[in-house]
């Protein structure tokens, strides 16, 4: 049954087609309702801590992480290899914002004010690392990505400014108190997690879906046609910095208030950027969708690689299972950009035509 | 549907002598190889102009450098009464010159409504807070520009393929795409680098009409690059012949074809 | 002179590291010319290389061979597996994305570079491997004009021979024989190369055995100095800063952006780093690149590129 649209408005809502739209608004229902009630009530699968602390947590603030990538690598076609550091400088910014910059007066900060002002750091120096861009290509800008990995971590790890000259270089996170409320167990950290992301995702939808994202989308596709259409490249590229860098920095001090409750560099290195990259490609560069599905899946592997051999009875080393892991990621890199450059996200897509037409193909 | 209200209905624009481009002197080199040799020329308002020679000539050089992407050693370009320095594209293209490429060169990761609607980016105010919360201006601005582009679409009949990814389109129809998006930006000067190379006769003939309605309807300014000769010299008004960078011939089509060092150079070739 | 003689110290041995360096930009260079690939995976190649060199020697010298054999034994063994690496990463990875844009080739070969380090270090092993192939002792040069002299690790001194040697063979490789020729006929055009009838598979696969056999000495000369270890792919990222100095297409940049690099991050290390936090050596080099982005995108030897469209 075809579905008429009247006007361009209704055609061009987020989720044009009705099908969609109920099933999105199930998700929601679920994930803001239905699951921390059954939690409340230890309803089993998701009876323990466990699940949240170690699964949903980190799923919904690396797929955040994702979607910061997604914009820069995905819809602006500027490789990054250094997200990891972005998500540091949200981090260790918001921790300083929160407990407050002595030197300049500044008292502790309202911990939703810290965590949007590390992403705003985060975004400033995106657009610093970013400024090569105007002038390199492709490749090169891997290198000046990966200049600003290394030279975040070892920032973090030197400069005991950023730990409040914690002898231990580690410090722990301040109070959770949003707007007078105390965030302390895993159901209220897991809603935190989730309107920051369901009210990201929202923005980075409209972004990519606008005016600016098709202006990076046709940087991406073609950026010397792009610009000979008025595009400035200036404003382009460093919007899709800025941005990106701003969502990463905010998913990092997500991830050292909610999921770590600390602060090391460690949690940011460069594995932590391939980490993001992977999910960005295997999900679907260029889908807001698919950062989700990559992160999934990124999250899915491991759990799956340690869960099954105890199950079989097969005893499996760490070391084994991180080699496994590898294995399979870099050969799903490979697989998916041969077969499928657009990821699980158009493969989805292909999948729902397919029983949409269901049983008649034609 | 909104009616055509956007479109100025202009009554049959002929060439007027009030002269909208007029390119003087302009060399080009690459490190030691000149492509541009001193040509000047004038495009005067609502004409359609050609520009021909064979292959190596210097043409899409000399588009690129009207356009800005180029910068020539030597010479002056004046646009609109204003005699420019060096520029970027997107200043040309925000003062109304716009283009399409010989070898298509669409945004082939979006759809064809998306590649139409970056045509109207120039045009488009709301900042990008607005834009994050899809409301009030940016909102409008969505709509209004939606509406624009459905008339191109219509007016270029690819109303089947609006959202449809350009990569998977024929060749034909990609053309076809790169003229609509051209058009979104309502130029005043329109660039055509071989709009129809590569194509069959009947899609030939589709360009042709559109080309002229182009002209007639919006009293676009159009220069265009082609080699198909018989194209050329029903299509345009005034005709530029170039060879190795050098300007040999200027005039109408009847005076170009028989100009002697024209037919040495291009048209003693069978074609 | 004192100070000079330090100074002098810490500028050789860094010189000598960055002969290092060199030889794994050699090995991008290689491939970028022939496939215009960035080959992310060459760090990889270089630990895949080491692992199995040293494990084929441990197992050669515990079967009772003779050291010589064991250690020619050995390097043939090494070769094979880069040869069939680069017929796998061809066959399977490269193969199937030929004309694909730059991008997504980097891409794929991060994601052949997890596949070899899983798999390198599944099938070899994951702990610290000692290797000894080289003198590791140092060796102290002209005691006459500076007091105390100037240390110099003899292995260093090796390395750089053996990169110099590397050198040349590579450049007599690509001037005299056929498949050298013809590896520079793609590099300038893969489309015309094709057309003359140059088997593209052939040369691709060529290219990274050759890349891959760069890896094998650098493997041998790093095993030798640090043990082969997972953090060799760390060292080997190294190169990355170097081409950018160095330009991505030109064989003699990447051994003057090697050894600007290796020298750089020395001489930085140890008059610099006490000033502002020490362990600078770690960033250093990228951040030089960054800097030579900036003022000339080319690189000191690349060409420049005119656009078109």
């Amino acid at each position: 049954m075809g579905q008429f649209k009247t006007s361009y408005a209704k055609d061009m809502v987020i989720f044009p087609i009705r099908q969609d739209r109920i099933g999105v608004y199930l998700l929601l229902g679920f994930a803001l309702v239905l699951l921390p009630l059954m939690m409340a009530f230890h309803v089993p699968p998701f009876r323990t801590d466990y699940f949240l602390l170690a699964i949903l947590l980190p799923f919904l603030i690396l797929s955040l992480a994702a979607i910061g990538v997604n914009i820069l690598v995905g819809y602006c076609g500027q490789i990054s290899l250094g997200s990891g550091a972005f998500m540091a400088i949200g981090a260790y910014m918001a921790y300083k914002f929160g407990t407050g910059i002595s030197e300049i007066g500044l008292p502790p900060l309202p911990i939703v004010f810290a965590i949007l002002l590390g992403g705003l750091s985060a975004a400033f120096f995106g657009v610093l690392f970013g400024l090569p861009s105007l002038r390199i290509k492709g490749l090169y800008l891997a290198v000046a990505t990966l200049a600003a990995q290394f030279f975040f971590d070892w920032v973090f790890l030197r400069v005991k400014w950023f730990t409040n000259y914690a002898p231990s270089g580690s410090v722990s996170a301040p109070e959770l108190k949003f707007f007078g409320y105390l965030v302390a167990t895993p159901v209220e950290k897991y809603m935190v997690a989730l309107i920051f992301v369901i009210v990201f995702a929202l923005i980075a939808k409209n972004l990519v879906r606008g005016n600016i994202g098709r202006q990076w989308m046709a940087i991406r596709d073609m950026d010397i046609a792009a610009e000979l259409m008025g595009i400035r490249p200036l404003v382009a590229k460093l919007s899709a910095f800025a941005v990106s860098s701003f969502i990463i920095g905010v998913a990092g001090a997500l991830w050292a208030f909610l999921r770590l409750g600390t602060w090391e560099p460690l949690a940011f290195d460069i594995n932590r950027s391939l980490e993001l990259l992977f999910m960005v490609i295997i999900g679907g560069l260029g889908s807001i969708l698919g950062s989700f599905l990559g992160a999934a899946f990124i999250l899915i592997v491991p759990i799956f690689l340690t869960v099954l051999p105890a199950e079989l009875g097969i005893p499996i080393t760490t070391g084994t299972v991180s080699h496994l892991q590898n294995v399979i990621f870099g050969g799903m890199i490979c697989c998916i950009l041969i077969k499928e450059p657009l990821g699980f996200a158009r493969l989805w897509q292909i999948g729902k035509e397919k029983l949409r037409m269901w049983p008649f193909p034609y | 549907m909104s009616s055509m209200s956007a479109i100025p209905t202009m009554s049959a624009l002929a060439s007027t002598s009030e002269i909208l481009l007029a390119v003087e002197n302009v060399t080009l080199r690459f490190g030691g190889v000149t492509a541009i040799n001193g040509v000047s020329f004038d495009i005067r308002k609502g004409e359609i102009r050609a520009i021909i020679g064979p292959n190596g000539a210097g043409k899409t050089s000399m588009l690129n450098c009207i356009n800005g992407f180029y910068h020539p050693q030597e010479g002056r370009i004046t646009y609109k009464g204003e005699t420019r320095q060096r520029m970027r594209p997107y200043v040309a293209a925000s003062q109304g010159i716009a283009r399409t490429f010989q070898n298509v060169a669409l945004f082939k990761g979006m759809t064809t409504l998306d590649n139409i609607m970056t045509g109207r980016t120039l045009k488009m105010s709301a900042n990008i807070f607005w834009q994050m919360l899809r409301l009030g201006p940016a909102l409008a601005d969505e709509i209004r520009h939606r509406e624009y582009c459905e008339e191109i679409i219509d007016f270029l009949e690819i109303e089947a393929i609006r959202k449809t990814p350009v990569g998977r389109l024929p060749y034909g129809l990609q053309k076809r795409v790169e003229l609509a998006r051209a058009l979104a930006m309502q130029p005043d000067l329109l660039l055509l680098d071989e709009p129809m190379a590569g194509m069959n006769l009947e899609e030939k003939q589709d360009m042709c009409r559109f080309i002229i309605d182009v002209n007639k309807t919006f009293g676009t300014t159009i220069a265009l690059i082609e080699h198909d000769m018989g194209v050329v010299m029903d299509l345009s008004d005034r005709v530029v012949v170039l060879e190795y960078g050098r300007k040999i011939a200027d005039g109408t089509p009847d005076d170009v074809k028989s100009d002697q060092k024209v037919i040495d150079a291009y048209l003693g070739v069978s074609h | 002179m004192q100070e000079l003689g330090s100074f002098l110290e810490v500028l050789i041995s860094g010189l000598l590291a960055g002969v290092l360096y060199s030889l794994v930009a050699l090995g991008f260079v290689l491939i970028f010319k022939a496939s215009g690939v960035f080959n992310f995976a060459q760090g990889a190649m270089v630990l895949l290389a080491g692992l199995a060199l040293v494990r084929a020697l441990d197992f050669l010298t515990r079967l009772g061979f003779p050291g010589w054999l064991a250690i020619m034994l050995g390097f043939v063994f090494a070769a094979l597996v880069m040869a069939l690496c680069a017929f796998l990463v061809q066959r399977y990875v490269l193969g199937p994305l030929i004309n694909q844009n730059a991008l997504t080739m980097f891409m794929a070969t991060i994601g052949a570079t997890f596949v070899i380090e899983g798999v390198a270090q599944f099938v070899f092993g994951s702990e610290v491997y000692p290797l000894r192939l080289f003198p590791t002792d140092a060796w102290i040069a002209a005691e006459a004009t500076f007091p105390g002299g100037i240390l110099i690790n003899k292995l260093d001194v090796w390395g750089g021979v053996i990169a110099g040697l590397l050198v040349i063979a590579l450049a007599l490789f690509f001037q005299y024989t056929k498949t050298g020729r013809a590896l520079r006929a793609v590099a300038d055009d893969h489309a015309a190369a094709q057309s003359v009838g140059i088997p593209i598979d052939w040369i691709w696969f060529v290219v990274w055995l050759v890349a891959g056999l760069v890896a094998l000495v650098a493997a041998a000369i790093w095993g030798t100095k640090l043990g082969v270890q997972f953090s060799i792919t760390f060292l080997a990222l190294k190169a990355l800063p170097v081409l950018i100095i160095g330009g991505f297409t030109s064989v003699p940049g990447a051994i003057i952006g090697g050894l600007i690099v290796g020298a750089g991050e020395k001489v930085a290390e140890v008059y610099l780093g006490p000033f502002i936090g020490g362990g600078i050596e770690y960033w250093f080099a990228y951040v030089l690149a960054l800097a030579v982005l900036m003022v000339r995108p080319q690189g000191l030897y690349g060409e420049k590129i005119i656009e078109r469209i």
